[in-house]
């Protein structure tokens, strides 16, 4: 317990980079669960259109101009206005009607509109809707026997509706905010482990201290176990720490699987981080330097690898040279969880390859860490 | 007198030097047992075998009568060690540090409390318990280095150049600390450099030299071993080449040394050799300032036996 004790202490005055870093995780992770919230609520955008009808009143017009109505915002004009109208964006399109449409439509003529548009979104919009209705109107007016006919088949037609249903059982938003949470926690754990049992291991492995140590009544082997077990149990309550804020942060997702998926795939990755700060340790010949190592290692790897910006937002090649690092392998495992939507053994096999490929890394860096510290 | 120390044949190489040569020696219990010699002469290398901190080549060595090993704890109770450098953590207060090493020993915590106490008083740092290291000056900072090593009150204390880099004030208080240990019936094997500290505190000397011992004894013995008895220096003296020439036929006269201002006369054996002298300067109305006599060192020994200054 001394040697506990000890490590706790030495631990203590490390305390405030610690706090940093929680701080950080609640306020950066909590801006971004909220600007990350997904909007359900849907405005319908009417596109402005201006109509210059120049055909006689044909009941064909008139049907088309109705349906413009209907699927834009049409506004009244100065016919020598429009250029300026669309340079100003005020209207996004303008359509003029031409003389003899109702005539050459019927003659299968295929009449030409004359539009002029801003070639943005909303004109696009509605050259869809006038392509829609023409070939709607091509359509039937060869069945149709007669005008009346043809235009009750028209507007029969696109006043159809088809209803959607999305079937998931996922909690989308939530999700969201868990993958969020959980890839940002990658560089509170990193700098977390790194700064702190690399700043308190550092005392102990002073040669003056360790020989002190090494001619003392304790068993050294002990000690180095007692040793460990302090960082594990360290890492154990960041861990715990990290996760019970999740719990606060995210709320009830954390009560199914995908978020016991989360914790433990936070359990993994706190092991490697661990495991990279036993080798860091071995490595770092001085105290002063742990700070930097920290920072280069712990933001580096969350620019990397996807935990401040999306994945879906780095390059490729990035991504491919994030893949050597443990951080790509603890993201992708919440990134495949925001989309799992059965689990069982088969859509489970990408989220454990990941996460053994995760354990890979922690036997590694164990393993290096050793090899270092026999060889020193 | 019981041996708590054995050392016999000990042999240390790094590579192809050679640290540490066919070594043998013992420490009585309640002997202090200086270990003299100058900076790479194996003093340090000597301390780090008997620990069982380096591996050997050859040799035997026991420690209250047992084989040295570094998993053999039974003996291990018994060690104190004060190294070089210092070996405290920073992190910690002056009695944080005292109560973490001595609780690799003393698992008892209110013992451990009351060792503790005891330590802090024995090196006097009762005013600065709650001081940091990095707020300790370079003296009480050894003596925070020596109670991290005594606190458990082991019974075999090692102590490795102990006084290196620290003012007189504090090195009076750690010899005085030593000098303590030593009553209360510690077993102490002190290596260090300054022969001065050696014959106040230590009760035999091995003088060392390229890992070799090349004389023992207590420090009278090893200062009869020089061959001078006495050596006068005599400042603000001004001498003729005749001058020089009746002085050096003076009786016990060894050898005369005269630079600008200042003669040096080291004696053979004798007595009253300063009177004599002074009688002489008198009836050859030979001026000076001031004229002081000493006897022989362990650095004058150590000068004859390697032809080099311990300090070298």
């Amino acid at each position: 317990m001394t040697v506990f004790k000890t490590f706790l202490k030495v631990l203590n005055k490390c305390k405030a980079p610690l706090i940093l870093y929680t701080v950080i995780l609640i306020f950066f992770g909590g801006f971004s669960l909220k600007t990350n919230e997904v909007n359900t609520s849907f405005n319908a955008y009417l596109p402005d259109v201006y109509i210059n009808n120049l055909d006689e009143n044909a009941k064909i017009t008139e049907n088309f101009m109705t349906y413009l109505k209907k699927v834009s915002n049409v506004v009244l004009l100065d016919e020598e206005d429009i250029s300026d109208a669309l340079f100003y964006r005020d209207i996004n399109i303008a359509i003029t009607i031409p003389e003899g449409f109702n005539r050459d439509f019927f003659l299968g003529r295929k009449p030409k509109l004359e539009i002029q548009c801003t070639g943005d979104y909303a004109s696009s919009l509605v050259n869809i809707y006038i392509e829609k209705y023409m070939q709607v109107a091509n359509t039937y007016r060869v069945l149709a026997s007669s005008e009346e006919e043809l235009l009750r088949l028209i507007n029969g037609n696109l006043d159809l509706k088809t209803n959607v249903y999305l079937k998931t059982s996922l909690d989308t938003e939530a999700m969201s905010k868990a993958t969020t949470y959980f890839n940002f926690t990658n560089y509170c754990i990193l700098a977390g482990c790194i700064f702190g049992v690399c700043f308190s291991l550092f005392s102990f492995k002073q040669k003056n201290i360790d020989d002190r140590i090494r001619i003392s009544k304790i068993n050294y082997k002990k000690y180095l176990m007692q040793l460990f077990l302090s960082t594990f149990v360290f890492a154990f309550f960041l861990w715990l720490l990290y996760v019970l804020l999740g719990f606060v942060l995210v709320g009830k997702i954390m009560f199914t699987y995908h978020g016991l998926i989360y914790i433990v795939n936070l359990f993994l990755f706190t092991l490697c981080a661990l495991s990279i700060a036993f080798f860091l340790n071995q490595v770092i010949l001085n105290k002063d330097t742990i700070n930097g190592i920290v920072n280069v290692i712990a933001l580096g790897s969350s620019f990397l690898c996807g935990a401040f910006v999306p994945v879906q937002f780095l390059p490729d090649f990035v991504l491919k040279i994030a893949r050597i690092l443990p951080s790509y392998w603890f993201i992708h495992v919440n990134e495949l969880t925001t989309s799992l939507e059965k689990i069982n053994l088969i859509t489970l096999k990408p989220i454990w390859q990941s996460m053994l490929v995760l354990s890979l890394f922690t036997c590694f860096f164990f393993l290096m860490s050793l090899y270092v510290k026999k060889r020193n | 007198m019981k041996k708590v120390i054995e050392v016999e044949h000990l042999t240390k190489k790094y590579k192809d030097f050679i640290a540490v040569s066919d070594l043998s020696f013992d420490v009585e219990e309640g002997e202090v047992l200086g270990l003299l010699g100058p900076n790479g002469s194996g003093k340090s290398t000597t301390i780090n075998c008997l620990l069982s901190l380096l591996n050997y080549e050859d040799g035997i060595i026991k420690i209250l009568g047992q084989v040295m090993s570094s998993t053999n704890y039974d003996v291990k109770k018994d060690i104190g060690v004060i190294f070089q450098d210092i070996a405290v953590f920073e992190e910690l207060t002056v009695y944080e540090n005292i109560d973490y090493f001595c609780g690799l020993y003393i698992e008892d915590k209110q013992l451990r409390k009351e060792y503790v106490i005891e330590a802090i008083k024995l090196v006097g740092l009762e005013d600065f318990q709650k001081f940091y290291p990095k707020q300790l000056s370079g003296g009480l900072l050894r003596r925070l280095n020596i109670a991290c090593g005594i606190a458990h009150k082991p019974k075999i204390i090692f102590l490795d150049e102990p006084t290196v880099a620290v003012d007189p004030q504090s090195r009076e208080n750690i010899l005085a600390g030593i000098l303590n240990l030593r009553k209360k019936g510690a077993t102490i094997l002190y290596t260090t450099h300054y022969m001065e500290e050696v014959e106040m505190i230590c009760d035999r000397v091995i003088i060392l030299d390229k890992g070799k011992i090349i004389a023992s004894g207590s420090p009278l013995e090893l200062k009869n071993l020089a061959k001078i008895e006495e050596k006068v220096t005599i400042e603000d003296i001004s001498l003729k080449k005749t001058d020089l020439e009746k002085i050096k036929s003076l009786k016990n006269v060894e050898e005369v040394s005269y630079n600008k201002t200042t003669l040096i006369i080291t004696y053979k054996k004798g007595q009253h050799n300063l009177p004599l002298l002074v009688e002489f300067l008198k009836k050859e109305n030979l001026e000076y300032q001031r004229i002081f006599s000493e006897r022989p060192t362990l650095n004058d020994v150590f000068l004859e036996l390697t032809g080099k200054e311990l300090r070298d």
